[in-house]
């Protein structure tokens, strides 16, 4: 109970957050697998606790389903199978991102919020070219931003949803990185 | 809020009344076009819509609207005023129609954005000319010369703007060098020749000229704006001052996207000033700390707005009818919806599931509230119900139109026009039904009134538009007493088009006949005619009519007459379902779709060895679906004895599908799937439970499809 | 004729002003309360203005109070309907209310913004000011 009650806590103060004015260069950030994502809040509507989900037969694995979002339903996508990862048990800290990216709104399950961070554009860096072409189509990471210790992978919403397929090039983004 | 309403702007005003005054007029006119004339009642009304529309087009200086209607008005008032006889009255009905199909034109064109341009000098001349003969007329009677009709010109006027729906809308960034020195007025620069194209524009920082330090802001966070515009990206781009800039970002916006960067730039988007040119507010030559008034406060408080005289709704009793755009309609729905869910919730909590907890008030309370969200539902599908009567009324004027070009004396009666059907269906219905009636008259009605005759009809052809409300459908038919459909030519036709298999004609039931001719590429006329016979009709109608889970079933006897008649759902929005399970997912099945739940055991399953399955009920053999297979559902049950077997109908074809158990039967609000996720085949929808959880609505026809796709 | 121009948007104004000059003299105002000073000023000394044109959303006073605030004077001085100066009311609030408003206050005509400069004199011919 308490830890819900936390969570609870968290997701309000996010919100609080979100309700501000949300000036260019804000970001949500949350977790999944290893990494940290970011997204523009522009793009967020608001942060649900992870509710049940009606799963619909014959899509795309990554499409969990649709949500009851008060009367409206909208999809749902797991954000770490989207990204090839091995699908991981929801817990009470998983939780579901609402964006709205053109007008289509679409829940994103990630495994825990982070924070709402402001990201300076000059601390924003272009990813790393892969020097390979095939992988050019699909750069859902449009940047990366390095904050104190860590870096985050700035996430574009667009690409990110749409239906073709993704490269893995999630690690070698990483292996560049670290290089 | 209080803005949002009532933002109709002139023009949209304009077109609605008049289009609604055009509508009655059509009516009066189809109604009355086989008496022998007018009755008072009627020519009253007819002077006083084309006295409003006079009037309101003067006001809107829409000329050529103003000259014929303010013409037509003069017939009607000579009319009204000395009771002529011998009037022509099928041509004074054709007269009424050229206006009335001028003036639609025109407003066509207006609602296009297009300049009303019609002329309107030969339908004048007309006019004038058929005046000069009543009055003539009216001088051989002897009767006295009424008052000339005196016209009274507007004294006001309303300018409309010039069209504004093809405006672009941009969001504009740009980031100037670090070391530009004041960037503030090169911002204000582009702002300025900006200005010369811009219908509206916003700016932040917006203090450029009265504060230095927004120069340090622009340079560090770059200046933006928001430009509402007729120009082009190029031009815009063109205008704007680029040296020094290191970068200009250029964002073309839809007009949504425009409305809510406005409240990202501190702007109401909600306030009619959205699209004012360069408001007050923005102003950067006047001093910043002048307060003016607010958008919303333009409007004059002391003075109600909206009261005393309207356009055109003289009538008392229109008065009591508003116009509600649908999209609040739907939005309502959702809600009450929304609210069934939340009364269950409340109702069904856990905690009032306390052994020995004495519930009786809260019992009563509940009851009440119960009773009303029943009612709320059923008022707000209600509201959704429209009558009939407009789009049969279009059909009048076809079977007018069509008849008299083909030169067949045709009679029309309507009956059961105040039917009532969702206004989404009767969008839907509108077309097919226009493609019936306009074949019976061209194909159904005997082109010569001897071969009528002949038969022992009389020489007059009779078509009968007949909508009645049954069991939850609408039947609408359209019935004619032509020559029928003759067999033997259907078949030999639809043979030698190779529409059909090549089997004796008395294998086809006369049902599997008559509906060769709903076949793609299937005409029975020789030559094509301007109203019917492109052979890409009957198809048509039947594909729309299934489209919203309808059909047509055809009856004829030769000699004797056709009926087709559509069958339609009352309502798309609400269905009667019956919930059930599989693993742990719940769907919806249409409640007249099911034919019978069965539990059977192994034995009646036969399967074949390409993996196919049927079940035999009762010596007859019906194809299987497992829905768990084919939609790869975890933890659900694979016996077939333990389960429950619903067999399905559509049009004729069965189908038996394999579940876990039945939950409940419910009225079920069918929402769409969202479109990111794609068509997946056998379902057609979705929907909430009580309980707030998504099932999703199986669709018959799909899986039968499905299923003969994979055979 | 002279014409009474009131509008503080200062893009319009100068296209106004260019628009209007070609009728006759033109004074140009940028807000509401100039405005009805510069009618007052106008009617004392005799020389009133044939023409306003007022804009809808001005500082200070709008362009509705103006015009009332004129209907209001002219109704006080006793000024015959006939010899009322014409007003034009000329804004991007085209909903009806508005425009509806505007006329139960008495202006001549109302131009919705981006303004039609044909009909915009056609007006003006009907109105017999040119």
């Amino acid at each position: 109970m308490a830890e819900e009650l936390m969570k609870k806590e968290e997701i309000d103060e996010m919100e609080e957050l979100l309700e501000d004015d949300s000036p260019k260069g804000m970001f949500m950030t949350f977790q999944v697998g290893k990494e940290l994502f970011g997204i523009s809040i522009s793009y967020v509507n608001e942060i649900i606790a992870m509710q049940s989900i009606a799963a619909i037969p014959e899509v795309d694995d990554y499409i969990k389903g649709l949500i009851n979002l008060r009367g409206k339903i909208i999809p749902v996508i797991d954000v770490r199978v989207r990204f090839k990862m091995e699908p991981c048990e929801y817990t009470d800290r998983t939780c579901i991102i609402v964006i709205d990216v053109k007008s289509t709104m679409i829940g994103l399950i990630v495994e825990r919020l982070a924070d709402v961070d402001t990201i300076a554009e000059e601390n924003i860096a272009p990813p790393p070219s892969l020097g390979r072409k095939e992988h050019e189509h699909n750069k859902y990471v449009y940047g990366l931003a390095r904050t104190k210790d860590t870096v985050t992978l700035l996430l574009d919403p667009e690409k990110l949803i749409r239906q073709d397929d993704i490269v893995t090039a999630m690690e070698e983004v990483r292996k560049e990185e670290q290089s | 809020m209080a803005e949002e309403f009532n933002t109709e702007s002139m023009l949209d005003m304009f077109l609605y009344e008049s289009g609604q005054l055009l509508e009655k007029l059509e009516g009066i006119i189809l109604e009355k076009q086989d008496a022998d004339c007018f009755d008072d009642a009627d020519i009253n009304e007819i002077f006083r819509v084309m006295h409003t529309i006079k009037g309101s087009s003067g006001v809107l200086m829409y000329e050529n609207i103003t000259k014929v209607t303010h013409k037509l008005e003069d017939v009607f008032y000579y009319l009204r005023e000395s009771h002529p006889d011998d009037v022509p009255h099928m041509e004074l009905v054709e007269k009424v129609l050229a206006v009335s199909d001028f003036v639609t034109g025109e407003l066509d064109k207006l609602k296009n954005g297009d300049t009303p341009d019609g002329d309107e000098k030969q339908l004048v001349e007309d006019l004038d000319e058929f005046l000069g003969r009543l009055k003539g007329e009216i001088k051989k009677q002897g009767i006295q010369m009424p008052q000339a009709n005196k016209h009274v010109e507007p004294t006001q006027f309303y300018i409309t703007p010039v069209a504004g729906d093809d405006s672009h809308f941009y969001r504009i960034s740009i980031h100037y060098r670090s070391d530009t020195q004041m960037s503030n007025l090169r911002a204000y620069s582009a702002t300025y020749a900006l200005k010369e194209v811009a219908e509206d524009l916003l700016y932040t920082p917006d203090d450029i000229l009265s504060n230095e330090a927004s120069a340090d802001v622009i340079v560090a966070e770059g200046f933006h704006m928001l430009l509402q515009t007729k120009s082009s990206k190029e031009e815009v781009i063109a205008l704007i001052d680029s040296s020094e800039a290191e970068e200009i970002n250029f964002d073309e916006l839809s007009k949504e996207e425009y409305g809510r960067a406005l409240s990202e730039f501190g702007r109401e988007e909600a306030a009619p000033a959205a699209a004012a040119p360069a408001s007050a507010k923005n102003d950067a030559n006047k001093d910043a700390k002048k307060e003016g008034p607010k958008p919303g406060d333009y409007v004059v408080k002391t003075k109600e707005a909206g009261k005393g005289k309207t356009l055109a709704k003289n009538q008392p009793k229109q008065q009591s009818i508003i116009s509600v755009n649908v999209e609040k309609m739907d939005a309502l729905m959702d809600l009450i919806g929304e609210l069934v869910i939340a009364e269950a919730v409340v109702l069904q909590n856990p905690d009032l599931k306390v052994p020995g907890l004495e519930l009786s008030n809260f019992q009563k309370a509940s009851g009440q509230l119960s009773k009303i969200t029943t009612e709320l539902q059923e008022v707000i599908m209600s509201m959704r119900m429209m009558p009939l009567t407009n789009t049969f009324q279009k059909m009048r004027r076809i079977v007018f139109d069509v008849s008299r070009k083909l030169g067949k004396d045709i009679e029309l009666e309507v009956v059961g026009e105040n039917t009532e059907v969702d206004k989404n269906i009767i969008e839907h219905i509108t077309d097919p039904l226009m493609h019936l009636v306009r074949n019976s008259v061209d194909h159904g009605i005997e082109e010569d009134p001897a071969d009528r005759t002949a038969v022992g009809k009389s020489t007059k052809g009779k078509i009968t538009l007949e909508a009645k409300n049954e069991g939850g459908k609408v039947y609408i038919s359209v019935k004619d007493d032509g020559k029928g459909l003759n067999k033997e030519k259907l078949y030999q036709k639809a043979l030698e088009k190779g529409l059909i298999e090549n089997k004796p004609i008395n294998e086809f039931t006369d049902k599997e006949i008559f509906r060769f001719i709903t076949l793609p590429g299937f005409s029975t006329k020789e030559e094509v005619t301007e109203y019917s016979g492109r052979g890409v009709g009957m198809d048509v109608v039947v594909k729309n009519i299934q489209s919203i889970s309808g059909r047509l079933d055809i009856s004829s006897v030769e000699f004797e007459g056709s009926e087709m008649t559509l069958v339609i759902p009352l309502t798309l929005a609400i269905i009667n379902g019956i919930v059930v399970q599989v693993g742990n997912s719940p769907f919806v099945i249409e409640t007249a779709s099911i034919k019978e739940f069965v539990r059977v055991g192994e034995d009646s399953l036969i399967s074949e060895p390409s993996g196919e399955e049927y079940i035999v009920l009762r010596g007859e053999c019906y194809p299987f679906i497992r829905l768990n297979e084919r939609y790869d559902l975890p933890d659900s049950n694979d016996k077939i004895e333990e389960g429950i077997i619903v067999v399905l109908e559509h049009e004729g074809s069965q189908v038996c599908v394999l579940i876990d158990k039945l939950l409940q039967e419910q009225e079920i609000v069918v929402k769409p799937i969202p479109p990111y996720v794609r068509k997946v085949k056998g379902l057609s929808g979705c929907t909430q439970l009580g309980d707030g959880s998504i099932a999703l609505i199986l669709d018959i026809a799909g899986l039968l499809m499905h299923d003969g796709e994979r055979r | 004729m002279k014409i009474l121009l009131a509008e503080d948007d200062f893009a319009s104004r100068k296209f106004m002003d260019k628009q209007l000059s070609r009728y006759g003299e033109c004074d140009v105002m940028v807000d509401g309360e100039e405005a009805v000073d510069a009618f007052m000023m106008a009617l004392e000394d005799g020389e009133p203005y044939d023409l306003a044109c007022l804009d809808v959303m001005m500082p200070v006073m709008d362009g509705y109070q103006v015009l009332k605030a004129i209907r209001d004077i002219e109704a006080q001085k006793g000024i015959p309907k006939s010899k009322r100066v014409k007003v034009i009311m000329t804004t991007a609030l085209n909903d009806e209310r508005n425009v509806k408003m505007a006329f139960e206050l008495g202006c001549e005509a109302y131009a919705g913004k981006p303004i039609d400069v044909e009909k915009f004199e056609k007006v003006l011919t009907k109105l017999g000011l040119i």
